[in-house]
């Protein structure tokens, strides 16, 4: 049904206007999030379409103004000299017949801008060529509506832009166009005149509606989200998606370390390859400053120093005395990165220049070595490292206190630093767990130990961040308990600074996986981007910097000497990677029913999760029983038809009793019914008998009803009544199921 | 429907039958408004045989046959009859009006004016008419078939609906069939047969057989049927006025007769679908919004009859 021009009215001016809005927000956030600019000349086009559509202007006409403001808008934008040039034309012609064969061939990156214009001019025409369609041919817009707030939603949940205000600009004009084409709609059907006074009416109680239920909408108090965000795990899938900015982060090598926590996915990428003499972890860098939500490297005043690959490293971790093996591993990098991996006590880097010079640059805050080639940071090909690996002495190590370092002020001060706003809890609970002890060795293994309790759960994908006001480390000790590596070494460097003792946060990959061993002895790994870690180093006066490892399902292997016995106790552990078989959350089922107890953020979360792991447990015998008992009931339904007419002689053919003949005359009422011979509502028994009557090429049907209407509509009847009718009935009801 | 009709019954519609040529459904409708004591308004044109019908009607029950051509000019007095002073007696005498008969055709009633409609109409509710304060008992039995032109015709006095109420049944006799029509000519080559009918019952027979209708069966849960479908009739959307007490009291009445013409001592709810229409259509008044739609009467009782459930169980008491 179209309108004709002369109903064209105010009313169905409002009505573009305000689809007009709604195709706004469409293009709206493009100007945010993409790089398209001139949204004006976009925005106009779209006016002028609808405008011409308003206005009925016939489709040559308007097609060809269309086609020339596109060109003219192209022409504005990407080319120079007059419009009225032939020369742009034939270039524009090209691009089209470059751009075509490229999409031909899906490279989607290599169209130009001009054919992108070209093509976003054409979606354009469609929808405004759509609108129309709704409005006019349609009268309705729901689906529009309902993807345009489905599309802000998205975008506002997905992408930094901020739909607050476009949801209630886009609510306004799409209950004010579906409004006012249920106006049309009901005019046409109720064939009533639509001038103004009746366009009146519906408006402004349309209108006050409207502004009712934005009014309270928008005043209305909004609920903070019950779920966790489910962005993360969503964008996790995206091959591109960054790290830092809070979401879920690729497991792997990152450099901002300053908004720690979120999920994690596993990402199997080779880093490099190593041939070593035995397990050892692989430092990147340390970070000194805790803030709360992370970890960032005091800038400092301190200068990288450079050294060539024959120089000694100029870094000490661990004092002379310190009892070392010297040692030499093999990296093989896979990933370019400019920085060096290397093993707690480097001292020297081989690495063949080629044919540039190398440099090596050294960070001393962070204990980042970066390789320069030709002045310029880059990737270098195989390295070896040699570096003393520490064998500590336990003894030693009792032996370092505070008194030793009291005063290296700078150095106590920067090593025990927390941020101000560490919740108190923190300092409490450090130091509730230290109290018994008396060295910082005790103390240190003390704290390293409090992790791997069964309170806490190695988890990658189920890892809060923490709220704006809310510390990263509180967070995870006192109500997720729930986390990796980051949660756990950032815990307990911030614990450990908490009772005075100097820690750094270390960051790196572990070992690896160990995948053969090499003609000469040594062994080669594997180290992937799932084996990132980071750990803890504690600072003992007199030894130097030690590692600890509090993350759960990991052993760092450090090794420590008892002076006093020959055996030197090595702690040496499991091959742990940090990766993403689904093994891993199984493990600690018992930690997370006490974590229900006092916790109850998460506790939620977890009741969902152990009645889903009883449903889990129990789920095929539910599931079996239901569906044998479904599937029975359903089919003895189905059957019903065969089964109850037996069920019904063997009840009412053995009474003698008359009311006997009603139950039987309604049961096979139904019966009939179920066969198909429906009785209409003000349908007669006599007319429904003889239908049936007919239907069957019979006569029972009738001479039945007859002796039931006559015990209906008569009253007293003889007693002999039902033991007549019987034989009728048996034979309906056998006819029936048959 | 395997019911036997009544014998006597069927005697009198066969002798009916000689004269009319099909029209068995009105004479039967006339029949049974005749032996339920209602009476029968009989909307058509003039000349498919009204008349025959009620003549041979009366003839075949030995009843008086009266006819009255209400005229406009006609005055109540035309009706019930009027007292006359009678010199030589010295006093007046009622002259008995053409309502003094069994069988009454008021042809035509719509012609005449309300006032001398009433009088025939209040003769038809008591049973009786009185002139000049002397009330006169009519005859026994006492049916009045009226007829009328379709109101659209001009000249004509719609009757108001109270008076509508009193006639228990309203219906078309409608054009013959070709083949009806052509037996119509058939005959009409011959004589008249009208004069040469017998009467097959006496009017003795006749009360008798009124008397044995009261006594015709009507179940609770049929009352309650046609209690439900006369109130279905009054909420109806495009009614204005439904159907009044009295129409329901009519349909049970008339499907009593309905029963027993056909044999049975019990009603049906057959009887009542039947008759329904007949009973009800003309009791009903439209919304001018409804009538402007082109629904009819008749179309809102069968859509009632279509929606309320015959009832096939017993009522649990």
């Amino acid at each position: 049904m179209r309108i004709d021009k002369s109903k064209k009215d105010v009313t169905f001016f409002l009505l573009y206007i305000f689809s007009f809005l709604l195709l706004w927000e469409w293009l709206r956030p493009l100007e945010e999030l993409t790089d398209t600019g001139h949204l004006g000349v976009f925005l106009g086009f779209v006016f002028v379409s609808l405008m011409m559509s308003y206005f009925n202007m016939p489709i040559l006409p308007s097609a060809l103004i269309k086609v020339i403001i596109i060109l003219y808008s192209i022409h504005f934008m990407y080319y120079e000299g007059t419009f009225f040039s032939l020369e742009w034309f034939g270039q524009l012609f090209n691009e089209v017949i470059v751009n075509s064969v490229v999409i031909i061939n899906a490279e989607w990156t290599e169209i130009s801008n001009v054919f992108r214009t070209l093509l976003f001019f054409t979606l354009l025409w469609l929808m405004a060529y759509l609108i129309q369609y709704w409005l006019i041919n349609r009268k309705q817009i729901f689906v529009f509506f309902f993807m345009t707030l489905v599309y802000i939603t998205v975008l506002d949940t997905f992408s930094p832009y901020e739909a607050d205000a476009a949801i209630v600009r886009t609510v306004i004009a799409g209950f004010a166009v579906m409004g006012m084409l249920a106006y049309y709609r009901t005019a046409d059907r109720e064939v009533v005149k639509k001038n103004l006074k009746s366009a009146k009416k519906w408006m402004i109680p349309l209108v006050a509606m409207i502004v009712l239920s934005v009014g309270i909408g928008y005043a209305a108090p909004k609920a903070d989200p019950i779920w966790p965000d489910p962005v993360p795990f969503i964008t996790s899938y995206n091959e591109d998606s960054g790290e830092g900015s809070g979401g879920v982060k690729k497991v792997g090598y990152g450099t901002d370390d300053s908004a720690l926590g979120g999920p994690f996915i596993g990402d199997d990428r080779v880093v490099f390859t190593a041939e070593a003499d035995g397990r050892h972890y692989w430092r990147i860098e340390t970070k000194d400053v805790y803030t709360g939500k992370g970890w960032v490297a005091d800038k400092g005043t301190a200068v990288p120093v450079e050294f060539s690959p024959e120089q000694n490293i100029p870094m000490q971790p661990f004092e002379e005395e310190v009892k070392t093996e010297q040692r030499t591993s093999r990296v093989t990098p896979k990933i370019g990165y400019p920085h060096l991996v290397y093993p707690l006590g480097v001292t020297e880097v081989e690495a063949s220049s080629g044919n540039s010079t190398l440099q090596f640059s050294l960070d001393p805050t962070t204990e980042k070595i970066t390789s320069i080639a030709d002045g310029q940071a880059g990737s270098i090909g195989p390295y070896s490292l040699n570096f003393n690996h520490p064998v500590y002495s336990v003894e030693k190590l009792k032996a370092a206190g505070p008194e030793e370092l009291a005063t290296e002020f700078a150095f106590l001060s920067k090593y025990t630093q927390v941020p101000e706003e560490l919740p108190e809890r923190v300092v409490e609970l450090a130091e509730e767990i230290t109290k018994d002890k008396v060295t910082w060795l005790e103390k240190a293994q003390a704290i390293e130990k409090y992790f791997r309790s069964n309170e806490f759960v190695y988890d990658q994908t189920l890892v809060a961040v923490p709220e704006e006001d809310q510390d990263y480390v509180d967070q995870f000790l006192f109500e997720t308990q729930r986390g990796y590596c980051d949660n756990f070494s950032t815990s307990m460097v911030v614990m450990m600074r908490s009772v005075g003792i100097p820690a750094r946060w270390v960051k790196g990959y572990t070992e690896g996986e160990y995948i053969d061993t090499l003609e000469n002895g040594r062994r080669l790994y594997e180290v992937t981007n799932n084996n990132a870690h980071s750990w803890v180093e504690g600072y003992f006066p007199g030894v130097g910097w030690v590692p600890f490892e509090p993350t759960q399902g990991f052993s760092n292997n450090v090794q420590f000497e008892y002076d006093n016995k020959d055996d030197s106790q090595t702690q040496t552990g499991q091959e742990e990677e940090e990766d993403t078989t689904p093994t891993a959350p199984e493990k600690p089922e018992l930690p997370e029913e006490q974590a229900q107890v006092d916790k109850p953020k998460v506790s939620f979360s977890e009741g969902l999760k152990s009645a889903g792991a009883f449903l889990k447990d129990n789920l095929q015998k539910i599931f079996l029983t239901l569906l044998v008992l479904a599937v029975f009931t359903a089919i003895m339904y189905r059957l019903r038809g065969r089964w109850l007419p037996v069920l019904y002689i063997l009840l009412y053919k053995y009474k003698k009793e008359n009311k006997y003949m009603e139950k039987a005359y309604i049961a096979l009422l139904l019966q009939l019914e179920r066969y198909g011979l429906k009785r209409e509502k003000g349908q007669t028994l006599r007319d429904y008998a003889n239908y049936v009557d007919s239907f069957f090429s019979t006569n029972e049907m009738r001479w039945l009803t007859e002796k039931y209407e006559e015990y209906l509509y008569r009253g007293d009847t003889d007693e002999e009544m039902w033991r007549n009718a019987k034989k009728y009935w048996e034979f309906m009801i056998r006819k029936v199921s048959a | 429907m395997r019911n036997q009709m009544n014998p006597t019954v069927e005697r009198i519609l066969g002798n009916i039958d000689k004269v009319m040529t099909g029209k068995r459904n009105v004479a039967e409708l006339s029949l049974i408004a005749l032996l339920a004591g209602g009476h029968v308004l009989l909307e058509d044109v003039p000349g498919v045989g009204k008349t025959m019908m009620v003549r041979a009607l009366a003839k075949s029950v030995s009843a008086k046959f009266r006819r009255i051509q209400f005229t406009p000019d006609l005055l109540p007095s035309d009706v019930t009859g009027v007292s006359i002073y009678n010199p030589k007696e010295m006093e007046f005498e009622f002259r008995p009006g053409p309502i003094m008969g069994n069988i009454i055709l008021a042809d035509e009633i719509n012609r005449t004016s309300p006032k001398t409609q009433s009088a025939l109409l209040e003769g038809m509710e008591e049973h009786s008419v009185t002139v000049d304060g002397v009330t006169h008992l009519l005859g026994k039995p006492f049916f009045v078939m009226a007829t009328q032109n379709p109101i659209d015709y001009e000249g004509t006095y719609p009757l108001p609906e109270a008076q509508l109420d009193r006639f228990l049944l309203k219906m078309k006799m409608g054009y013959p069939a070709p083949e009806e029509e052509m037996e119509v000519l058939n005959r009409a080559q011959r004589n008249l047969p009208i004069e040469d009918l017998q009467p097959v019952v006496s009017l003795e027979d006749l009360r008798d057989l009124q008397q044995s209708i009261k006594e015709v069966v009507v179940d609770d849960t049929l009352k309650r049927y046609i209690v439900e479908l006369a109130n279905r009739t009054r909420g109806h959307s495009s009614v204005y006025l439904g159907v009044s007490p009295r129409g329901s009291i009519a349909l049970m009445k008339a499907a009593q007769a309905y029963a027993f013409i056909y044999g049975r001592d019990y009603v049906i709810p057959d009887d009542i679908q039947y008759l329904a229409p007949f009973v009800f259509a003309h009791r009903i008044i439209l919304k001018s919004e409804a009538r402007f739609e082109g629904i009819t009467t008749e179309d809102v009782v069968n859509r009632v009859l279509a929606r309320v459930s015959v009832p096939v169980q017993r009522l649990v008491k």
